[in-house]
């Protein structure tokens, strides 16, 4: 994994912000799981958006899709520049230091100010309808319109959750975190040898139906 | 963009190969028709699709990318209009079939004359249907019969007259239907097994369908799963009388000097325009592109876009808004399994009653809440980032689930799809602009299915349940339909009870558009068993005497 993107300091200014959106607790957290590399695989270029579906490596992009993605991918890593430098000028406003080199405490206070506003950042006006923090129903949002608070959250659960393929979720900590029997590889989707059967029904009521 | 050679003239163009599209294609070429399909999408089989949230979810590997098909939205004509992905659906050959789960219920008999049962709603316009229930039921039977429906016939206790069962039993009961199915045994509801496009057994030497946990929102590599793509393509395919173009972008349809729709202009995969011929034209784009496209294609004879002449094209539009009460139980629940949406569902609340205090009401179901992982979920109290987040994922991951419902929004004028002024698509045409206010009855009939549907979680023994009230029309849903109404008055309609244009007679839409309102269920069945109905009539029309 060849970080591409970040420069070191970036790297450990947002790797450290991770570790307090997924903190390590009693179970691996955002360190862990190496959603930092996820984070950098993506904003290193177009050659990681789409896993091929049988796992074998990724697609290329080509013509409007590859015009869109690199439109988006500006637009994020420009979220993320400023978004590293704010967190450093709040840091060394409220305790002298970079964000990466305080507390946990402290960066759990700094990333809440971010949170609550403060009107120090350039705010993109968030898609609510698409935004997964206002609803617990299944739809993503739309992450050029999110402010970077909510946009690092997002990319921050991306790497924990995805399929390990992308980067993160590194010896499936993710899905072992919240207890999903994930498949071993894409390749097992793909052939269709990934079922989960036995979570979906008691075993030996599968014949049972609806009242 | 060059222009190309006219390809041979077809009996019939229909563009869009979705539900509606394939579904018209195969009707119109067993019958013996040649039909050219017109897809602005890829024509993707089966290898590429993969169990990847990331990109099937949230990178736009099906939903449509904003960057390149923009969406605009506002409340009113007073307001400035701002881009959202509002109401996708998949653009590719077997449209929003190929990522669904397929929920399909019928429609009921009183879906068909709103406006008799529930009478007059202020501010609504609300209509009879110009067909009934009878006229539907045996194109509701081909459909059921051709995707080799999973249900239970009866268990529905409000379903209308249907003339056989199933094909295939339902698909065996998963750990949240269980639940679901209990709740409203304690509260005296009815439920059933949700009619699903999928196959509990083999049938028409199509195996049974794989229980993986990537389903809904993803597409199946399997080729498992009922949609378009797996049956009604294939079908089609094989009559040698399909020629569907993929990467093929129509942006007008031009008219001749007797008014009628001489051809379809496109742009195909090499960005260059082909203009296609054919004696009957077939809108299957959904409802709110079916409806751009008209107004896209104005000309000296119809200066308001094609058919518009009533000023009703885009007007009375409806999308369902999708929404839930989810319960935390005890005991693990698995609601991702089998994509979730394996699914019990009662019709206790579907039919109107003045008691309630709003109008009509909807179809519930049960659901799980990640497609299937925490990454595009979340809980309304559960904070954005920390420790509280973390514990929430891992303790309700497998102990969550939904009752959902959609609402039947209630038709208005003044709702609609129009053009948008300055935002164009990536080919350089206007977007679809959405204008948009919910009926106070869509909030009431929101809120107060959400706290059936929550009562039912309790009952069913969730030790928490969270109520999500819809506050507005957000278009979370991808049901989109009366853009393009039918009915007998070409004041008041666009089509005809047939689906074909009142001004233009070469002229039919077949997706959600013509009907005149939502109903409370999930559309899809009812708009595939409407496309084949009016693709008979136009395999009729086309053969008789004097053409």
């Amino acid at each position: 994994m060849k970080p591409v993107f970040f420069d070191p300091h970036q790297r450990a200014t947002v790797e450290a912000a991770m570790a307090r959106i997924i903190p390590t607790d009693e179970t691996p957290g955002a360190r862990e799981a190496g959603t930092i590399d996820f984070l950098d695989r993506y904003l290193s270029g177009l050659d990681h958006i789409y896993a091929k579906p049988d796992g074998s490596g990724f697609e290329t992009l080509q013509g409007r899709r590859a015009d869109a993605w690199q439109q988006r991918l500006d637009i994020v890593r420009d979220k993320y520049r400023h978004g590293i430098d704010e967190l450093d000028r709040r840091g060394r406003a409220g305790f002298g230091a970079a964000f990466a080199d305080l507390t946990g405490s402290q960066q759990d206070d700094l990333l809440a100010g971010m949170e609550t506003g403060g009107g120090e950042l350039e705010t993109a006006e968030t898609v609510a309808a698409w935004s997964p923090v206002e609803t617990p129903l299944q739809q993503t949002s739309v992450e050029i319109d999110l402010d970077f608070l909510p946009l690092l959250a997002l990319h921050t659960r991306q790497g924990f959750y995805a399929d390990p393929i992308y980067g993160g979720n590194r010896d499936r900590i993710g899905w072992e975190v919240i207890g999903f029997p994930g498949p071993a590889s894409l390749a097992e989707v793909h052939t269709g040898r990934y079922t989960v059967l036995s979570y979906f029904a008691e075993p030996g009521t599968e014949e049972h139906h609806g009242a | 963009m060059a222009r190309k050679a006219k390809p041979e003239r077809a009996d019939v163009c229909i563009i869009g190969a979705g539900a509606s599209g394939a579904a018209a294609a195969k009707v119109l070429t067993e019958r013996g028709l040649g039909v050219v399909g017109l897809e602005r999408g890829p024509w993707r089989t089966k290898e590429t699709f993969g169990g990847d949230e990331l990109a099937n979810v949230n990178r736009y590997n099906l939903w449509p990318d904003p960057l390149l098909n923009p969406r605009t939205v506002r409340t009113s004509a007073d307001e400035e209009a701002r881009i959202e992905l509002f109401c996708p659906v998949p653009q590719m050959v077997g449209g929003g079939t190929v990522h669904w789960q397929g929920w399909l219920p019928r429609f009921t008999e009183n879906d068909f004359r709103p406006r008799t049962v529930i009478g007059d709603l202020p501010g609504a316009t609300l209509a009879d249907w110009s067909i009934t229930y009878a006229d539907l039921e045996p194109y509701y039977d081909k459909v059921e019969w051709a995707f080799g429906v999973s249900g239970a016939a009866g268990a529905n206790v409000y379903e209308s007259p249907r003339t056989r069962g199933y094909p295939c039993p339902p698909m065996p009961m998963s750990r949240y239907a269980k639940k679901f199915h209990a709740g409203c045994a304690a509260l005296g509801y009815n439920s059933f097994p949700t009619p699903q496009a999928a196959l509990s057994r083999p049938f028409n030497g199509r195996p049974a369908t794989v229980v993986s946990a990537f389903a809904q929102q993803h597409g199946d590599p399997t080729g498992t799963r009922s949609s378009a793509l797996n049956v009604f393509i294939p079908d089609a395919v094989a009559t040698g009388r399909y020629d569907l173009r993929p990467d093929s972008y129509v942006r007008e349809l031009t008219v001749d000097a007797l008014g009628r729709v001489a051809s379809a202009v496109y742009a195909d995969a090499d960005g260059d325009l082909v203009e296609q011929e054919a004696d009957v034209f077939v809108l299957a784009c959904g409802a709110v592109e079916s409806a751009r496209l008209l107004l896209l294609s104005r000309s000296g004879r119809y200066p308001n876009g094609l058919a518009n002449g009533s000023d009703l094209v885009g007007r009375n539009v409806t999308f369902h808004e999708y929404s839930a009460a989810v319960g935390l139980f005890d005991d693990p629940i698995y609601a991702w399994a089998g994509g979730g949406y394996v699914s019990a569902s009662s019709f206790q609340f579907y039919e109107h009653d003045d008691s309630r205090g709003f109008a009509s009401g909807g179809h519930i179901a049960c659901a799980g809440v990640g497609i299937p992982l925490p990454i595009n979920w979340s809980l309304p109290d559960r904070p954005l980032w920390g420790p509280e987040a973390k514990r929430m994922d891992r303790e309700y991951f497998n102990h969550s689930m939904a009752v959902a419902m959609v609402v039947h929004d209630m038709p208005q004028h003044d709702n609609r799809v129009d053009l948008d002024e300055k935002v164009t698509d990536a080919w350089g045409l206007p977007a679809a602009r959405i204008t948009l206010t919910p009926h106070p009855n869509d909030l009431a009939m929101g809120r107060w299915l959400i706290d059936r549907n929550a009562e039912i979680l309790d009952a069913a023994g969730a030790h928490k349940t969270y109520r999500v009230y819809i506050d507005r029309i957000t278009g979370n849903c991808s049901h989109q339909h009366g853009t393009t109404r039918m009915g007998d008055d070409p004041e008041t309609s666009v089509l005809d009870r047939d689906c074909r244009a009142h001004e233009v007679d070469n002229l039919f839409v077949v997706d959600g558009g013509p009907f005149p309102t939502a109903t409370g269920a999930n559309p899809t069945l009812t708009i595939m068993a409407n496309a084949w109905r009016v693709a008979e009539r136009i395999a009729d029309g086309h053969s008789a005497p004097g053409r």
